[in-house]
C-alpha cells in the first residue's frame, strides 16, 4: 500500500511537471547534429531559405517531424534519406539539443 | 504592346531571382486570425492521438512557411487542421503570412 502510494505521488508528480515526455541529451545530439547543419546550420539557424530554423523550436514538435519523415507522413526526400537511420534516442537527443538554441518565437 | 511589356518585366525579375513573390508583413498580420489560436499560444498541444506542441513560427524562414501552406493545401502535407485552414489561403494570402511570421530577424546565433 505505502509502495503503491509512492508510485502514484511519483506518477502524479511526474504528470503535474509534464515530465512525461522523455527527454533527450542535447550534448550527445549537439554530437549528432553534425549531418544537419549542412542546411539547418550549425546552431539550428538555417542557411538557406527554404530550409526551416530548428533552433528554439519546441522538441517534441521536432521528435514529431523527425518520426513522420521517419514513416513517411511528411515526404521530403532529403530528410527521408537523412532520417532514415536515426534510432529513437538520436531522435530525442537532436530534437533537445535544438530546441535549446535560440531563434524561434511564439509569435502572436 | 507596351503595356504587356511593362507588365512582363516584373514577372522576369521576379523569375530572374527565383524570387517567391514578397509577401505583406503588415497584410499579414491581418491575416492571423485563424492562426493564433494554435500558434500564437505558448505550449499549445495538438489533439489526440498524437500530441505534441504546435510549432513556433515567429522568426521562421518566410520560403519554409510558404512551402509548408503550400503542401497543406495541396495535401501532400497531411494534418487535417491545416489543411482546412490552407484550403481557404490564396497565395498572396499565404506569401503575406510567411512574411509577417518571418518578419524577425533571426539570422544571428545570438545566445537569450
Amino acid at each position: 500500500m505505502m509502495k503503491t502510494r509512492i508510485l502514484l505521488s511519483a506518477a502524479l508528480f511526474a504528470f503535474a511537471t509534464g515530465a512525461f515526455a522523455a527527454s533527450g541529451d542535447s550534448e550527445a545530439g549537439k554530437k549528432k547534429s553534425a549531418p544537419c547543419a549542412a542546411c539547418h546550420g550549425e546552431n539550428g539557424i538555417s542557411v538557406s531559405p527554404e530550409f526551416p530554423n530548428l533552433a528554439g523550436q519546441y522538441p517534441d514538435y521536432i521528435e514529431a517531424a523527425l518520426k513522420h519523415y521517419q514513416n513517411g507522413k511528411r515526404k521530403n526526400p532529403i530528410m527521408a534519406a537523412q532520417v532514415k537511420d536515426l534510432s529513437p534516442k538520436d531522435i530525442l537527443d537532436l530534437a533537445a539539443y535544438f530546441s535549446k538554441q535560440h531563434a524561434l518565437s511564439v509569435k502572436h | 504592346m507596351q503595356s504587356l511589356r511593362i507588365l512582363l518585366l516584373p514577372a522576369a525579375i521576379a523569375a530572374a531571382f527565383g524570387a517567391h513573390a514578397a509577401g505583406d508583413a503588415a497584410a499579414g498580420k491581418n491575416k492571423v486570425f485563424q492562426c493564433q489560436g494554435c500558434h500564437g499560444i505558448a505550449d499549445w498541444k495538438t489533439a489526440f492521438p498524437e500530441v505534441y506542441r504546435v510549432p513556433k513560427l515567429g522568426g521562421q524562414k518566410p520560403a519554409y512557411i510558404s512551402a509548408a501552406l503550400k503542401a497543406y493545401k495541396s495535401g501532400e502535407r497531411e494534418f487535417a487542421t491545416m489543411r482546412a485552414i490552407a484550403a481557404d489561403l490564396s497565395d498572396k494570402d499565404i506569401e503575406d503570412l510567411a512574411a509577417y511570421y518571418g518578419a524577425e530577424a533571426v539570422n544571428t546565433a545570438e545566445k537569450k
